[in-house]
């Protein structure tokens, strides 16, 4: 190969590479207001990453602020058991002293309207969100899920990279609301993620999809949006106070 | 200089996202407010702020108001999360004991004496936060 076409094949691969290299995804993100996917229409980048979820995959549309009132399931073909259950639930639950400051698990937070900063290693990419302090920890140096781990709202999360892509897999997900409205997910919940910064820098694309099968029937999803912040935004601290569920139930005796 | 100034984000955006935040017919949080509260009422109260509980999940604000009969009621004035509100200019020392504030908001559905807040304005029509009137 003479060196003009030798410098071009080395050019050609250089880009090709740097194409899909490993995104960065460092920073503060603050979850996007207003609607969401599908309640509005996905950019084009956005369309292409929710293209990525298994075919038939029902995407919820309940991220950001919006939730479905009780006994609204978003289309999702619930269980007997589970229906059962979201049917006899307690509303005072959700502000009562014992459960006020009880964070969801990440099925339910990831998509809240609180912010979240990412430290982006290689061995490790650590998620800390301000959502009820919740830190999450995805192993990028393992392949597997070990088969005893303690359940937890974060769960146990392997990760890798798919070009510019974060892949997230992720089991042991403690039992916590899914849809807020009194449908809960159970332990067996498998967690599978996506990851992707659009091509502007400026918004941070996730995918969740949810297997679990004692609850609903077939595979659901949510589309979560995040805006970059500056690099000097900082989630704050939440330090939940318990002393919110005293005063309500003073209250509301 | 503000919250709201430090992140660099103008006062419309701001107060777009609070008034999405506090007037949206469902929850911000794990505390669902649609499940509490009919978001399609409003109401406003006048009266002495015995207590402003700044913390998550949510601020408390403790209000004394006097009823058409010359008695003292004591409401209950819930907010958003704060670590969100602080975004937008609000914090511990947003509101004092002690003084008179105007608070708007949404009623309980359950008719007892909680409301969720959308707006709070001092006495001197000063309005709480950066973000003015905050209801919908």
């Amino acid at each position: 190969m003479n060196k003009p076409l030798a410098l071009a094949a080395l050019l050609a691969s250089t880009v090709a590479a740097s194409a899909h290299a490993e995104a960065d995804l460092s920073g503060y993100w603050l979850t996007a207001y207003g609607q969401i996917p599908p309640v509005r229409k996905a950019t084009a980048p956005e369309q292409a990453l929710i293209d990525l979820l298994p075919k038939g995959t029902l995407l919820l549309a309940d991220s950001g602020l919006k939730e479905f009132p009780p006994g609204d399931f978003g289309g999702l073909e619930v269980t007997p058991e589970y229906k059962a259950r979201a049917d006899k639930y307690d509303i005072e639950i959700q502000r009562s002293v014992s459960t006020t400051c009880r964070p969801p698990s990440i099925i339910y937070s990831t998509q809240g309207p609180f912010p979240i900063e990412i430290f982006q290693g290689k061995d490790l990419i650590v998620i800390k969100m301000e959502y009820f302090d919740v830190v999450r920890i995805i192993f990028m140096n393992e392949k597997t899920h070990p088969k005893e781990w303690p359940s937890s709202v974060t769960g146990h999360s392997i990760g890798h990279w798919e070009g510019d892509t974060l892949v997230v897999d992720t089991v042991h997900i403690s039992s916590a609301t899914f849809l807020n409205n009194g449908l809960d997910h159970s332990d067996n919940m498998h967690l599978f993620e996506r990851f992707r910064v659009s091509p502007d820098g400026k918004e941070l694309m996730i995918t969740q999809e949810y297997d679990d099968p004692a609850v609903f029937k077939g595979h659901a999803a949510r589309f979560i949006p995040m805006n970059k912040g500056k690099p000097t935004d900082h989630v704050y601290p939440y330090d939940c106070d318990p002393a919110y569920g005293s005063a309500i139930e003073e209250r509301t005796k | 200089m503000t919250v709201a100034q430090r992140l660099g984000r103008s006062a419309a955006v701001m107060a777009a996202l609070l008034c999405i935040m506090l007037a949206a017919p469902v929850a911000s949080a794990h505390h669902s407010a649609a499940l509490f509260y009919d978001m399609g009422a409003r109401i406003t109260l006048k009266g002495e702020v015995m207590r402003w509980n700044f913390r998550n999940p949510h601020a408390i604000l403790d209000l004394d108001v006097k009823n058409a009969k010359g008695e003292i009621e004591h409401w209950t004035c819930e907010t958003s999360a704060p670590s969100a509100l602080r975004r937008a200019g609000w914090s511990q020392d947003s509101i004092k004991a002690g003084e008179i504030v105007t608070v708007e908001g949404v009623p309980a559905r359950d008719g007892s004496k909680l409301m969720r807040i959308t707006g709070v304005t001092k006495a001197d029509g000063t309005k709480v936060g950066t973000t003015g009137r905050m209801d919908d």
